[in-house]
């Protein structure tokens, strides 16, 4: 009797009222949220561009080349995620299981990056409390690696999930869901690149105040 | 015990947190596109498969390649130094069309229900208003940080 219970609750297909699945839309609703949590902050960034008193100034600390390469490996880590999703749906597990982990890999190399860049910063006297440059790029570019690396154990236990053959191609939606995610933490990179890295890369001290570093 | 933790942790185990499923087995509806033109709506439908179903490894290096591009673009228009008061509108216009190409293609919302898209494009237009008002209000009120 409990058999057919469970049986029946397993092929039991839900109707939801829109005909989507509410957990990707439930997703895509969070992802809409995400985009003004990070939008507050990009603003609050540019806002205060340019109004530090003392150094490092962006120009005096940022290095374009590096961050370009941490920019192309998370772009390329997107790329492995949606082959991942494909093959899963193709019912290939052992490309699925190289690609997932392709871009738990990758994810891990940006955070690298970021690691480095943020122990070079401190090395050069660029911390949150040093001016409102530092606050301000260190609580967005923070918060940014804080996704990434939800993102990066999300994707392993996926990974895990799908050696033990607990994902298949048949609720391939749970790998869809964190690959939304995954993109998403991509898109609001390719903004902090330009915003943060490419457009303030040559912003100096104000106007009347000399370039001192501390 | 591990009866316990795939009832509450996996997808087909209902979960307490799990919000009831769609079947999988229901095949994506047609995508409407964001664009109107007829000549541009079947480049685009072209570009993109048609917006029927998902697209396959091709067409996704295809794009990955195109991201890459741009980024090395964006890197070179940085170190051009006649552009002056355009490089940031060059800078803004190239993340935007990489924001798009993700958005779009990696993210499947070109090939999924238009529902995804007006939620997304619903926030992000909140965003962005939210984003330039903030940036007004300290421009022309006169405040100071």
């Amino acid at each position: 009797m409990s058999q057919t219970i469970v049986d029946n609750h397993h092929t039991e297909e839900h109707i939801t009222s829109t005909g989507l699945s509410n957990r990707k839309l439930l997703m895509w609703t969070f992802l809409g949220s995400d985009v003004m949590f990070f939008g507050a902050f990009i603003a609050t960034y540019l806002v205060y561009r340019g109004k530090s008193l003392n150094g490092p100034y962006p120009n005096e600390i940022l290095n374009i080349p590096i961050t370009s390469i941490s920019t192309f490996v998370l772009l390329m880590s997107s790329f492995a995620m949606v082959l991942a999703l494909h093959y899963l749906n193709e019912n290939r597990r052992g490309i699925t299981q190289f690609w997932i982990w392709s871009v738990v890999v990758l994810g891990a190399i940006f955070m690298g990056f970021q690691v480095v860049e943020f122990t070079e910063f401190a090395i050069h006297g660029l911390t949150p409390r040093t001016n409102l440059f530092g606050t301000t790029f260190f609580i967005l570019t923070g918060l940014h690696g804080g996704h990434v690396t939800i993102g990066i154990i999300w994707l392993a236990i996926m990974g895990y999930a799908h050696k033990k053959g607990a994902l298949r191609s048949d609720n391939s939606e749970d790998l869809e869901l964190a690959g939304l995610y995954w993109h998403f933490v991509d898109i609001v990179w390719i903004v902090i690149f330009t915003v943060i890295y490419l457009v303030s890369a040559t912003d100096g001290p104000p106007p009347g105040i000399p370039s001192i570093t501390h | 015990m591990s009866n316990l933790w795939k009832i509450l942790t996996t997808h087909k185990g209902n979960g307490w947190w799990n919000l009831p499923e769609t079947p999988q087995s229901n095949t994506n509806p047609k995508n409407e596109g964001p664009i109107s033109i007829s000549w541009l709506k079947k480049l685009w439908n072209l570009l993109s498969h048609g917006g029927v179903d998902h697209a396959g490894p091709t067409f996704y290096t295809i794009v990955a390649v195109f991201l890459a591009i741009v980024t090395l673009l964006e890197l070179w228009i940085y170190t051009v130094k006649t552009l002056g008061a355009w490089l940031n509108p060059l800078l803004f216009l190239l993340s935007a069309l990489k924001f798009i190409g993700v958005v779009a293609f990696f993210m499947h919302l070109r090939f999924d229900h238009k529902y995804f898209t007006i939620i997304f494009t619903f926030c992000m237009i909140l965003g962005i208003s939210v984003f330039i008002s903030l940036l007004l209000l300290w421009s022309f009120a006169g405040l100071k940080p």
